[in-house]
């Protein structure tokens, strides 16, 4: 089973690191706008919310290309994109519910996360462990474990609770 | 004059000889490591005598979280009187 | 390139604006960041210039490797000659600014002149724009970098604004970016307020090639995981920098009411231990943030937890409001240093020369020199928190008398207050010491008299002579990259061979800040963290720079001695106690009554002491008066300064 991106904003900093990284190891160039990852910031109130591919599994990137130039990598459980086939139409962009197809202005092509060809530099940049790469039925079992975590706390707390009364 | 050697710079070489589980002493001329037992709130300076309360950073990094504060008061008025300060 | 950053220089009278490429030469000589700014403002202001008319220069710049592929190129740094002390003005922050200046195409800005109405500058890709900012005058720092977002229409402006104390010209006025990053000390917020500048807001989206990509990416990974695996940055990463201070208030190494005591006894509510719970309370368990770039991590965020400021949200409180709200006044709560530093952070005002300047009043307010008739009936009692807390907004906005004259500086002040207030206020050449004590650190305390911008830890300050490593590991990290083979003392009360450490942390640090790098990645309070070796490398990979370790160490000793010609023409005098390379009487006269049993009754022997600024200036090639030889002019290459190369 192909790993996927798991990004936990609540363990971002914010540093951003993520998007030097991708955009150094891609493109040999410092520019955050050829990051494939993008941290989003409310910054009045301290939210940070790291942004890349969903490597959707019914892609609308995949769906509407006319020249289908997109396609799914089973192996590496990604969707990518055949430059030599792209017309650089950019209905990708517009589809993409996350906003994750970018597009760069200087060399005009689309871009989007490619998971490093299974080595993404933006895990193995963060040291906080906001984004993981993990088999895709982890995050699930992740998840509930963090959910009943809470359910547990927040049952102690009402027997406590009951207990003062 | 640089330092390499093997590939490693001085600093690098250097974090080679750390200690774990371990804090030094703060006053500064007893610097005695001190090794808090594990989970322990409080721990004592063999050397000299200071006393300080222990936060564990995580479960292998203590660190002094200050000193006992009645300890510490009375070690430092003693500390006067023999010098003489007023 | 990094390499094809430019200067812009911006005039605010006239509006003009000329931008110029960095000839690689000069690049060699003054590598960037605070080392080329030394050179700008000691190029483009005149001997005895107004430092809140036309002619001083305000730089704001960004490092030779802000955001390229290095560690925690996120530094900002901003000079001009300062309101506060008549001499340099220097300060230097993190945030997002620097790099996303670095994006939209420079490196330098030079602005010089006074616009005619409030106006911030916008920079976009390349293009300079001087815009209105009569709407967003009088806002506080945060609510005019959102106005700012808003006008735009991009969320993505990164801005180095000014408070409402910049705007009421308070000498100790910063400059901040984000929620609490402050240029803060030497009153450039005070300069940019004289300019009518209300910000400078950049965005940028061009690239920065990086020479040798892949070996800048891994050598990266490597710098990183050696200041991530330092204890101290460990620890750093989640108390923040308040672990400093409970490390210093711990052993007694923190100033107390005034310079009374050192040591803040009884300051549980303010530990790191227990702000880090107030965090998590109020934030949840990863309150903590970084700057561009930054695996540290060491900023904490906070909301105030009760109180009519409860909910607001804010970062911090570093270890100097700490001190500041906290030790200095000996107001010891945690609810006071959190609003006391919210409120600095809102109005724009260096927490630090704030904190001094409160604690120094209410010691003279204890003293009768100054009563209740001068501060409008306030109570300024040691353990007022409400005083402390009015004091601050009365500072910003010049209410009171009081507020009014403490807002022009120390000196200042100690000359309309009168009597004795001078020999009270903790200062070197006019800005006043942090909130640590450095009577019982020979080394130290020399490091706080000879900084080149007045009292400060930051510039030379050799932190980890406390550390009573073994004498040839110390000897090790001070001869690299050059031998030294005179004395040296492991033992911190010791002043054998403190000159060359603090010669040598003077070098680093200035070599930290020309790269655009953060102290905390450094030689500052880790001694495994990377220094000239290091850099040398990273220079490389990311600008391809050539630079041996010796070279870089020669251009920070070039920029240091810049930044004292610079210092000199505008009035250093060796032995001045307003501006000199002296301390306050009380260092030397006035023992340590708190702390480790070994730190009490301790304090600076001002013989040696003078012999130790006697040997420092030998190291750095002056004679006995502190100007440099000619000599030392001519082996670094300064002996036709101002040599207007930009």
């Amino acid at each position: 089973m192909a790993k996927i991106l798991y990004i936990d904003h609540e363990k971002c900093t914010g540093c951003r690191l993520c998007e030097l990284v991708c955009a150094v190891s891609h493109d040999g160039i410092s520019n955050p706008a050829r990051s494939r990852i993008r941290v989003l910031k409310w910054e009045a109130e301290g939210i940070y919310i790291p942004m890349t591919c969903q490597q959707c599994q019914d892609a609308p990137c995949l769906n509407v290309c006319p020249v289908k130039a997109i396609s799914q990598d089973e192996e590496l459980g990604r969707v990518s994109v055949d430059y030599d086939t792209c017309i650089g139409c950019r209905s990708c962009v517009s589809v993409c519910p996350f906003g994750a197809m970018n597009f760069n202005t200087t060399d005009r092509r689309v871009l989007k996360c490619d998971v490093c060809d299974g080595d993404p530099q933006c895990v193995r940049f963060c040291e906080v462990k906001a984004v993981e790469f993990i088999e895709a039925d982890e995050v699930a079992i992740r998840k509930s474990r963090k959910a009943a975590q809470r359910v547990s706390a927040a049952g102690k707390q009402a027997a406590a609770l009951e207990a003062q009364l | 004059m640089a330092t390499e050697t093997k590939g490693q710079s001085t600093a690098e070489s250097l974090r080679k000889k750390r200690t774990y589980g371990k804090f030094r002493c703060h006053n500064p001329s007893c610097m005695e490591r001190i090794q808090p037992g594990k989970g322990e709130k409080t721990a004592k300076c063999p050397t000299c005598g200071m006393e300080y309360r222990v936060h564990w950073v995580n479960p292998t990094l203590p660190r002094i979280r200050g000193p006992v504060w009645d300890v510490n008061r009375k070690l430092a008025d003693a500390k006067l009187k023999e010098k003489g300060v007023l | 390139m990094a390499l094809n950053r430019k200067i812009a220089y911006i005039d605010l009278t006239t509006g003009d604006v000329q931008t110029e490429s960095i000839p690689l030469a000069v690049r060699k000589k003054f590598i960037g960041g605070r080392g080329l700014d030394a050179y700008l403002l000691y190029n483009h202001t005149k001997k005895g210039c107004d430092p809140l008319g036309p002619d001083n220069a305000l730089i704001i710049s960004g490092g030779i490797l802000t955001a390229t592929c290095a560690s925690a190129t996120a530094r900002t740094h901003i000079m001009a000659k300062s309101p506060l002390t008549g001499m340099l003005g220097s300060a230097n922050m993190g945030g997002f600014f620097a790099p996303e200046l670095a994006w939209a195409g420079f490196h330098h800005l030079v602005i010089k002149g006074k616009a005619k109405n409030p106006s911030y500058i916008y920079i976009h890709n390349g293009e300079i724009e001087i815009r209105d900012a009569r709407n967003i005058w009088g806002q506080s720092v945060t609510d005019a970098q959102w106005a700012i977002r808003q006008e735009l229409g991009d969320e993505e402006v990164k801005s180095c604004v000014i408070g409402p104390a910049g705007e009421n010209l308070v000498r100790f006025a910063n400059v901040m970016t984000g929620v609490k990053n402050a240029a803060g000390r030497t009153g450039m917020g005070c300069v940019m307020g004289s300019k009518n500048l209300k910000a400078v807001s950049v965005r940028g989206t061009m690239d920065i090639e990086i020479a040798r990509p892949m070996e800048a990416l891994e050598y990266n990974k490597r710098f990183i995981d050696q200041i991530t695996s330092a204890k101290v940055s460990q620890t750093q990463g989640t108390l923040g920098t308040p672990f400093i201070w409970g490390a210093t208030n711990s052993w007694g190494g923190v100033r107390t009411r005034n310079f009374q005591y050192n040591q803040c006894e009884y300051s549980d509510d303010i530990e790191p231990e227990r702000i880090d719970e107030i965090c998590e309370e109020t934030m949840g368990p990863y309150h903590m943030t970084g700057c561009f770039g930054c695996q540290v991590h060491c900023r904490a965020q906070y909301k105030i937890p009760e109180g009519p400021f409860a909910g607001k949200y804010e970062e911090g409180p570093e270890y100097t409001s700490l001190g500041a709200f906290g030790a200095e006044t000996d107001t010891p709560r945690a609810l006071t240093v959190l609003v006391g530093n919210h409120l600095v952070n809102q109005f724009g005002m260096d927490n630090l020369e704030v904190g001094s300047l409160i604690s120094w009043a209410m010691e003279l307010y204890e003293l009768g020199i100054i009563t209740d008739k001068q501060t409008d009936g306030l109570d300024l009692s040691w353990g007022n928190d409400d005083a402390v807390i009015e004091m601050i907004e009365r500072i910003a906005y010049r209410k009171g008398w009081l507020g009014d004259v403490l807002a022009d500086g120390g000196i200042p002040a100690s000359k309309k207050i009168g009597k004795k207030s001078f020999d009270y206020l903790v200062q070197v050449k006019g800005m006043s010491n942090l909130h640590s004590d450095e009577r019982a650190t020979p080394a130290l305390a020399l490091n706080v008299a000879t900084a080149s911008r007045g009292s400060d830890h930051l510039r030379s300050r050799p932190a980890i002579d406390l550390y009573h490593l073994p004498e040839e590991v110390l000897r090790k990290i001070y001869s690299n990259p050059v031998a030294y083979d005179g004395p040296l003392s492991s033992e911190h009360t010791e002043y054998i061979g403190k000159p060359w450490q603090v010669f040598w942390q003077e070098n680093l640090y200035m070599g930290v800040d020309c790269l655009g790098i953060c102290k905390y990645h450094t030689v500052f309070l880790g001694v495994t963290l990377p220094s000239f070796e290091e850099w040398s490398k990273v220079l490389l990979y990311n600008t391809g720079i050539e630079m041996t370790p010796e070279e870089i160490w020669d251009a920070a000793r070039r920029c240091n001695m810049l930044e004292r010609l610079f210092n000199l023409r505008e009035g250093l005098k060796r032995n001045d106690l307003e501006k000199g390379d002296m301390l306050n009487h009380r260092y030397f006269d006035e023992p340590c009554r708190r702390g480790a049993v070994d730190v009490v009754g301790t304090m600076i022997d001002k013989k040696k002491f003078i012999k130790m600024v006697d040997e420092l200036y030998e190291h750095q090639g002056l004679d006995k008066n502190g100007v440099p030889t000619p000599e030392t002019l001519e082996s670094l290459g300064l002996k036709n300064e101002p040599s207007h190369l930009l």
